[in-house]
């Protein structure tokens, strides 16, 4: 396919009639960069479900903040209008995720946690924005699902087949992959440049000029969720990790050691808002 | 190590971290074995989980972590640093089948 067209068509996938409707009416105020905190806050607060989910993920292990922050306000407050945009997007994209690929909920899940963990050991600041890049580091495939449905599945089936990569069979079937479409919605969505490059480069985090360490921890989040068989996003295995990016982050063995146990240890203590039950 | 929620305590488990109460005083010691009436009680606790030695979140046995982890590093395996990801993660498993 020809890459400008494919972006313009990925670009308007809000305009789809088939986008579920928690993303269409989300994104109608994301798009808008002049909108103010109160405002997000008020829309947030008018949509129950909306407002459920972002404080249940905030609240949940995975964000590390148990029982604290009981309004979207004091959210908005607290984590800044970036991470709260990024959750938003995050959570309502979570039927698109559980109904076309079962398994990359949990593996978005398992990279926030892991991101984060990461982004602590190694005294990042703000870790609760790369936690959210990693979040949405693979965006990309839900726009191409919403896109493109049958091409995609074709994706899925031939990675399948073939026993290759998701992102192999993405190639062979776009020509490009979700880290290409999902920093073009990112960048339409108005997101922040920070977030639009991790996703850009969370296979090749070397390229990243701006958040290197960033893109080099979510890389290596998508890596270790991966590693330990946790969720699933698109086949059964662990890609190769950059050197550079590897190197960058300089992580002993041992170091290593406590980030999987800590991994292991959240994600089981998160494991009923993994599952996505909307009762509580 | 795992933490495995109240409901699905046995007796037979061992406990790998002692349990306190609010105040800080330990109600089971590690390393305490569980029975039918020590799972009644702490149920009427307000625990969720507890951390029991050696148990494996899933029932799956050494022999198929260990492969499904060879299986998953397939591809990669030999590349620059992914032997010492895959090491640890092999330790991992050997250490909860001790």
């Amino acid at each position: 396919m020809d890459p400008k067209l494919l972006r313009s068509q990925i670009e308007q996938i809000d305009t789809l009639p088939t986008i579920p409707g928690i993303l269409r009416k989300l994104l109608a105020v994301i798009e808008n960069p002049k909108i103010s905190l109160t405002e997000i806050g008020n829309f947030i607060s008018n949509d129950p479900v909306l407002t459920s989910r972002v404080l249940k993920m905030v609240n949940s292990p995975i964000y590390g903040f148990p029982g604290r922050i009981s309004s979207v306000q004091q959210a908005l407050i607290l984590l800044g209008l970036n991470v709260v945009r990024g959750l938003l997007l995050g959570v309502s994209v979570f039927e698109v995720m559980q109904k076309s690929m079962v398994g990359l909920w949990e593996h978005s899940l398992g990279c926030a946690v892991t991101a984060r963990i990461i982004a602590k050991k190694k005294n990042i600041p703000e870790p609760e924005e790369i936690s959210v890049s990693a979040l949405l580091h693979d965006i990309g495939k839900v726009v191409l699902i919403l896109r493109f449905k049958e091409e995609y599945e074709r994706v899925i089936k031939e990675a399948e087949l073939k026993d290759i990569l998701i992102m192999e069979a993405e190639k062979e079937v776009f020509g490009i992959t979700h880290a290409e479409s999902g920093a073009w919605v990112a960048k339409k969505w108005n997101f922040p440049l920070s977030l639009v490059e991790v996703i850009e480069y969370h296979h090749k985090p070397s390229l990243s000029k701006t958040v290197t360490i960033q893109s080099a921890i979510v890389h290596l989040a998508d890596i270790l969720t991966r590693s330990v068989g946790f969720g699933f996003a698109g086949d059964n295995y662990v890609p190769a990790v950059n050197p550079t990016a590897w190197e960058l982050l300089d992580l002993s063995d041992a170091e290593l050691r406590e980030i999987i146990d800590e991994m292991d240890h959240t994600l089981q203590e998160a494991g009923d808002f993994l599952l996505g039950d909307e009762s509580g | 190590m795992q933490r495995i929620p109240i409901s699905e305590l046995k007796a037979g488990m061992v406990v790998a971290k002692a349990i306190t109460n609010e105040s800080g005083m330990v109600l089971l010691s590690e390393g305490t074995t569980l029975t039918d009436s020590l799972i009644v009680r702490l149920g009427r606790m307000d625990l969720s989980h507890i951390a029991i030695q050696g148990a494996s979140s899933s029932d799956k046995s050494r022999a198929e972590l260990l492969s499904e982890l060879d299986h998953r590093f397939e591809k990669t395996g030999k590349e620059r640093y992914m032997d010492v990801i895959k090491g640890v993660l092999k330790a991992r498993i050997e250490e909860v089948f001790q």
